[in-house]
């Protein structure tokens, strides 16, 4: 493929939402398994992006508040550096629940490149 | 800080009251973490010039508090396929008809426009305006409601294959509708033969009725048109589907027919009116009313006409796609 076709695809609309859709859908797995460490959200951004997968504040917040929720993490309000943070981290549930997503993750993986 | 203290606060205002204060401070902390490592790569305090980028990149307000409420709509992907069929309906088979026969009206009877002059021509399509507004508003509100109480799940998951309906074919006429228009027809033609019209005389209930010296052309012409309408139907006997020839045969057939209706309603058709109980001159009012009346309908007659064709076009562009 040339670069300047390459170019056009990275600039179409269509893939753009497909690639973001498919980053979606990740972003569950990627935010447990990160906080197998207990980060606080700014730190936990910064892991993300460091691993290529960036993620704006205002869909890591409402995701953690919503795994927070369905009672796979638990978090804490804490002072580090004066400044008041909230810390998060695996629940246990939310370990057994990771422990079985990595799984289905390797399966749809296996699969896939079956496809490809 | 001022600006994002400013952008906090409007977050704020959208968040649900219970977890303002809780998002809003972790919010804060992270814009804050954002503007912290910023200040020491630069080694100085950002502008608000500087600020800006990183809350433009963060969302507007409304966008940022939007993602932590629950996900809300009027009426739910479940039904709104149905909602959606039975708006487009509305729309297609009763609020469009009206509003194209208005537009007919108004631009073919000059006698509507007289009667209605300047604004008040647009204040006679008021009760349209009430009929979509009502009709709009209590369907949307009864599927709101329906998708918030328990029918929903009755409507959704009580379903099964068997009980669909069957595969819809457009073309297919059944033989039982095809003899029912048959023996319609037939008897309309006859009682037409029979009652002798093919005269222009006629003697009811003591008046003698005389027509115009035109109709027995129109007379002759319904005939045929209604036996070449006969002719069809028996057509659709031995095929029981629309096929391209039936649907064109259709098609010249009705405008003949409407075109016949329509100049019969503007022929004067009346020519005189006799009976002992009525004067002459009564009787020249009469004639000369009827007359009048009929032409004045005649708007309507062409309307109508101009409708049937529409579908009578749709349905061979319909049998020219499947065909």
């Amino acid at each position: 493929m040339s670069p300047s076709i390459s170019a056009d695809i990275h600039n179409d609309d269509r893939f753009e939402n497909l690639r973001q859709e498919l980053r979606r859908g990740s972003l569950p797995l990627a935010v447990l398994a990160a906080l197998r460490t207990e980060h606080y959200g700014y730190t936990l951004r910064k892991t993300l992006a460091d691993h290529g997968m960036a993620i704006d504040e205002g869909t890591l917040y409402p995701l953690l508040r919503r795994l927070e929720t369905q009672g796979l993490l638990v978090s804490q309000w804490r002072e580090e550096d004066k400044r008041n943070k909230r810390f998060y981290r695996l629940s246990p549930d939310g370990k057994l629940i990771l422990k079985q997503l990595l799984i289905e993750w390797k399966n749809i993986r296996t699969s896939l490149e079956d496809i490809f | 800080m001022a600006l994002v203290d400013r952008y906090l606060q409007a977050v704020k205002f959208w968040l649900p009251r219970k977890q303002k204060d809780d998002i809003i401070a972790e919010l804060s902390e992270d814009l804050r973490s954002q503007i912290e490592d910023q200040e020491a790569e630069l080694g100085r305090k950002l502008t608000d010039t500087e600020v800006e980028p990183i809350l433009k990149r963060c969302g507007s307000p409304m966008a940022v508090a939007e993602r932590y409420l629950p996900q809300r709509s009027l009426i739910g992907p479940a039904l709104f396929p149905i909602y959606s069929v039975v708006i487009r309906s509305l729309l297609v088979y009763f609020l469009l008809p009206w509003l194209l026969l208005w537009l007919g009206i108004t631009i073919f009877s000059p006698d509507f426009r007289a009667d209605h002059p300047g604004a008040a021509l647009f204040a006679s399509l008021e009760p349209w305006w009430l009929a979509c507004t009502y009709s709009l508003f209590f369907n949307t509100l009864v599927f709101a409601l329906l998708d918030r109480s328990q029918a929903r799940s009755h409507l959704v998951n009580d379903w099964s294959p068997r009980a669909l309906p069957s595969e819809r074919d457009h073309n297919r006429i059944s033989r039982g509708a095809t003899l029912f228009e048959l023996t319609i027809t037939v008897a309309t033609l006859a009682l037409w033969v029979q009652f002798d019209t093919f005269h222009r005389v006629f003697h009811i209930f003591g008046v003698t009725i005389t027509l115009s010296s035109h109709w027995p052309y129109f007379f002759w012409g319904l005939v045929v048109l209604t036996l070449a309408g006969i002719g069809i139907s028996g057509l659709h006997l031995s095929t029981a589907r629309w096929t391209r020839l039936s649907a064109s045969l259709r098609l010249v057939i009705d405008g003949c027919a409407w075109g016949l209706i329509y100049c019969l309603f503007r022929a004067n058709l009346l020519q005189s009116l006799s009976g002992s109980d009525v004067s002459s001159t009564e009787a020249a009012q009469l004639v000369n009313s009827l007359n009048l009346w009929m032409a004045s309908s005649a708007v309507w007659v062409l309307v109508i006409g101009i409708l049937v064709l529409v579908f009578d076009v749709r349905r061979i562009l319909r049998v020219g796609g499947t065909a």
